[in-house]
């Protein structure tokens, strides 16, 4: 059992359950019916104090234990939840992430944690009953302790109560693990009413191994918890050690059953029975004479399995005695309602993708030999490969894709502080948020966006007495939607708020000296100075928007991930950022066209078709093509990547669609499809125009793939940047 | 870390543990608790400032006492910090010595 | 420990007195005639020119880009980084690849140069400041000058010479 990779898989969950724990308490606010929130956030505190427990880490136990008896309270309707309850839960949380990240970062449990912990306990405890479970220690006075361990409440007690039988693994102390946190566990379960601790005779002197772990158990544990709770206790203990389950109101034969499996005398285990309360020295004395009158001619004793369930290394109980036996809440009905979802580690994702794209040139490559070979059978052979590799690479690719919703709903909290902060109430509406994009996007795309929500709640949206006095509504709308759009991710994030200010934004930039005074520039353009380096309109810089953090730092980032980003905004009714992101990064099916014997690579997914020039040329001097009708602008990749040397007598054109906009490309030779890796040309090359990355075909040889949105640009504006504009102007 | 510092009361020798016993502590302290025992014939630990105790700790504790009987000795167990108190009785081992415990009211 | 102390005092006092050099290794390589070197420890591997992929609108000194095992590499023409004629392509035409360390990682890039010589063992006494005239290159580029078997060779700074960040912001 690997421990340690089992606290980090802790860890993750703890995480997860600890973000939905969040998630519910800020949508408990918002939702008409608050059941579903509460039962939620209860559950996910459950589970992580449960998890917590096999792993004995005490102080997430200790702390969310109280935590959930409160929530437990919640949702029995025995407190309600109100916002000051809100506030204090999301401390609860906050807490909670800390000691996990203690956990991770192996930190030792901090003085301050503790007294932290502390204080937000005792802010719990007016939503308590009575107050916080406290253990009540005797009155002062000098006891002895009596020999045997004390049976606490009635004399059958025990009969109520699950039996456990554990005998720890001898290796269990040095694997880091201490039995007494599991007792101390089971505490927290419901109420250990006898326990009797076993050592056996240990061995003399030098025999005796102090790190060997001689310790057995004999618990009567008074619980609502199911077999299965139970059973998860020990979990990580299993391997090497024995760990036997007894129900609430076994027969008596049950616990003989129990008696004959365990290592120790049957006599001895019998008094502690009796003592545990499970049965009467009178019900054993009468189980043990029939038992012997059962005793085969052989000595084998045949005992009744019912009853007795024994767990041990990878033993799995019988399905049926498991139904008969177990009278708690069915198991079944809670796993039908779980996903079926696999973990898998992002580094494994990655290196499968990576080798996906070797094979996907690898491929290519085969069948470019083949297709040169002749070979009719070995080119059919390598396309049902390609077909095939094509449907795993679309296999791998998706396993990568992740849902935008996660990093939507991470604004969630950030939104509510902040608007706290500011003093502005802001209402966050979520769209698409089911919409998928390859996961490395979401993480590149997490700073960007955080930036860009947080100008719109400091900047965008007005302060209340403006927003008033402009007949607005008092809460501020800000809206994060998501959508595909032919073959790209579209990302909105709109705000009603006051708009951009042209005029200021131009006074800025006159100031900042990136634009020359008397420059032409038309309403778009000004609008798109925010993107320039070192600008900024805030009057006074707020803690949140950043010094010094600009939308060209936005741009930049959005740039390498090979996407765009624009700003539409009208005065006095808002903003909105459009961001248009690849689908993926990785790997891109394209059409290879050459010029001068070069090879360049156009996406599939913006090519609509390919024609010669000739027949459908309206205008050379104005490059304009007209396609049945329609009048499309052309670029000439010879003229614009200044190629030398005269293009073909035959040209070609690529009639390409982005957004809502049509062009053609005109190369010298097309050479259809093909899917390859994308490999990115690096921080050299940042600034470079029209180009995407590039790739390494089936030949070996490299082919450049053009940035669609730069080639339009160039097409239809000829103006490559706006800063080029501005260079031009001047 | 574990300390042991040596004092009499009343004539007896007593040894006060100091610090933890835990698995880490636990190789080395079966071998000087060991010799201790060997030097009188009754061994009396001072538990007050015992500040840490695990399972190993208590096993060992629990063996010095078989031991104790085995060679014929006496150990006696005395002074029991809340930490030891709180394991005792967890564990309920407080019957398998038979020393008395003073319970102290309610520090917190 | 106490031994370890003394040996390392020892070791100082000696290198002190006797003022040790030490030697580093560097590639020699010509450009236009003149002898160039690299400091080795950033170079991968040397491998024969053989075909090159352009990349349209670059400033003369990138080549543009090549295959390496799977890796696309750029290119730079150093004569024309130096501000002199483009390295004509021979047959012993070849391209250093180097590993820069950047801020965020390290990236591969190629240096195209006329033909590499040998690997010279120079010790830092033996480097000499660049001369103030003479030579056209930019003073930055240049780490020092030493003389090796009656030979003048001019000893490179990679970290100037190929600073990612300017020649990006050549680029754009």
């Amino acid at each position: 059992m690997d421990l340690d990779r089992a606290k980090q898989t802790y860890i993750i969950e703890a995480r997860e359950l600890l973000d939905s724990m969040e998630e519910a308490l800020l949508a408990v606010e918002q939702e008409a019916d608050p059941q579903e929130p509460v039962n939620a956030m209860f559950r996910a505190v459950h589970t992580v104090k449960g998890s917590a427990g096999l792993f004995g880490l005490d102080a997430i136990v200790r702390f969310a234990h109280t935590v959930e008896s409160v929530l437990d309270r919640v949702r029995g309707h025995k407190t309600s939840l109100t916002g000051e309850l809100v506030g204090l839960m999301l401390e609860c949380h906050d807490h909670l992430a800390q000691l996990v990240a203690d956990i991770q970062q192996e930190a030792p449990e901090s003085a301050e944690a503790a007294q932290e912990g502390d204080r937000i306990l005792a802010r719990l405890a007016p939503f308590l009953a009575g107050g916080l479970a406290r253990t009540e220690v005797q009155a002062p006075e000098a006891l002895v302790v009596p020999a045997r361990p004390a049976l606490r409440g009635r004399p059958d007690a025990g009969r109520d109560c699950w039996h456990l039988s554990i005998r720890f693994s001898p290796d269990v102390l040095r694997n880091g693990m201490d039995p007494l946190s599991f007792v101390r566990y089971l505490a927290t379960l419901g109420e250990i009413v006898h326990l009797t601790p076993l050592f056996g005779t240990l061995p003399e002197r030098d025999s005796y191994d102090p790190e060997e772990c001689r310790l057995g158990l004999e618990i009567e544990l008074d619980t609502q918890a199911s077999r299965s709770t139970l059973e998860d206790v020990f979990e990580f203990v299993r391997d090497g050690s024995e760990i036997h389950l007894v129900p609430p109101n076994a027969k008596v034969e049950d616990y003989l059953q129990l008696i004959k499996a365990l290592p120790e005398e049957p006599a001895y285990l019998g008094e502690i029975l009796v003592a545990g309360g499970c049965l009467t020295a009178r019900e054993l004395e009468q189980a043990l004479r029939r038992q012997k009158a059962e005793t085969y001619a052989d000595g084998a004793v045949q005992g009744r399995m019912l009853g007795a369930i024994v767990i041990q290394d990878n033993a799995v109980p019988p399905p049926v005695v498991a139904a008969a036996l177990d009278k708690q809440k069915k198991v079944q009905e809670r796993q039908a309602q779980e996903l079926r979802v696999v973990k898998v580690s992002a580094e494994k994702l990655d290196r499968l993708v990576d080798l996906v794209g070797e094979l996907v040139i690898a491929g290519a490559s085969a069948q470019a030999r083949a297709g040169a070979a002749r070979e009719a059978g070995m080119l059919e052979a390598t396309v049902t490969v390609n077909k095939l590799v094509e449907e795993i690479r679309d296999n791998a690719l998706s396993l990568r894709m992740v849902q935008i919703g996660d990093t939507f709903n991470r604004f969630r909290r950030i939104v509510r502080d902040v608007s706290l902060e500011l003093g502005k109430t802001i209402e966050l509406q979520i769209h698409g948020a089911e919409t998928e994009l390859d996961k490395s996007i979401v993480e590149k795309l997490s700073d960007p966006l955080m930036h860009i929500v947080r100008n719109a709640i400091d900047h965008g949206i007005e302060p209340l007495e403006l927003r008033r006095a402009r007949g607005k509504p008092e809460a501020g709308t800000l809206a994060l939607q998501a959508a595909h759009d032919s073959g790209s991710i579209l990302i909105e994030v709109s705000d009603d708020g006051g708009g951009l200010d042209k005029e200021r934004i131009l006074a800025k930039a006159l100031e900042r000296g990136l634009v020359k005074p008397g420059a032409a520039l038309g309403d778009q353009e000004i609008i798109n100075l925010i993107f320039e380096p070192g600008f900024s309109t805030a009057d006074k810089v707020s803690d949140l928007s950043g010094r010094g953090v600009g939308m060209d730092v936005v741009r930049r980032n959005i740039d390498e991930l090979r996407g765009t980003i624009e700003v539409e905004t009208e005065p006095g009714l808002g903003t909105t950022l459009r961001l248009r992101l690849p689908l993926t990064l990785a790997i891109i099916d394209g059409f290879r066209v050459s010029v001068a014997g070069a090879s360049y690579v156009v996406p599939l997914d913006v090519v609509i078709e390919c024609l010669d020039l000739a027949p459908f040329l309206e205008s050379e001097r104005n490059h304009l093509v007209n396609l049945r009708g329609e009048v499309l602008p052309f670029l000439r990749l010879r003229e614009v990547f200044r190629i030398p040397g005269e293009p073909p007598a035959r040209e070609r054109v690529v009639v390409i669609q982005h957004g809502d906009q049509r062009c053609g490309i005109v190369v010298d030779c097309l050479h259809g499809e093909f899917q390859t890796v994308i490999k990115p040309l690096g921080r050299l090359f940042r600034g470079a125009r029209g180009l995407g990355g590039s790739t390494i075909l089936g030949t070996g040889e490299v082919a450049l793939i053009l940035d669609v949105a730069q080639m339009m640009q160039l097409a239809s504006g000829g103006r490559p940047s706006s800063r080029a504009a501005l260079a031009q102007s001047t | 870390m574990l300390q042991l510092d040596r004092s009499t009361h009343e004539g007896e020798p007593v040894l006060g543990l100091q610090g933890a016993l835990t698995i880490y502590e636990a190789a080395e302290a079966r071998d000087r608790l060991s010799a201790a025992l060997d030097q009188a014939p009754c061994l009396r630990l001072n538990l007050a400032g015992l500040e840490e105790l695990d399972t190993a700790g208590v096993q060992l504790l629990v063996w010095l006492k078989q031991e104790a009987r085995r060679r014929g000795r006496t150990l006696a167990l005395a002074a029991h910090s809340p930490a030891v108190l709180e394991v005792f009785d967890l564990l309920q081992v407080a019957g398998l010595f038979g020393d008395p415990i003073l319970i102290a009211p309610s520090a917190s | 420990m106490a031994e370890l102390i003394k040996f390392s005092k020892r070791q100082t006092q000696a290198l002190a007195a006797a003022k040790v050099e030490r030697r580093e290794q560097y590639l020699a390589f010509t450009l236009g005639g003149e002898t160039f070197a690299m400091d080795i420890r950033s170079i991968r591997e040397v491998i024969q020119f053989g075909g090159i992929t352009e990349v349209p609108l670059m400033p003369p000194f990138i080549r543009g880009v090549i295959n390496l095992r799977g890796s696309v590499v750029p290119v730079i023409d150093l004569s024309v980084r130096f501000g002199r004629q483009a390295t004509a392509v021979a047959h012993r035409t070849c391209i250093v690849i180097l590993e820069l360390t950047l801020g965020d990682g390290s990236a591969e890039l190629g240096v195209m140069v006329d033909n590499v010589s040998e690997v010279l063992s120079i010790g830092e006494g033996e480097i000499e400041p660049a001369p103030a005239f003479g030579s056209a290159i930019r003073s930055e580029f240049i780490a020092g000058v030493a003389t090796v078997s009656d030979r003048f060779v001019i000893l490179l700074d990679v970290d100037h010479v190929l600073s990612v960040d300017e020649m990006s912001a050549l680029i754009g």
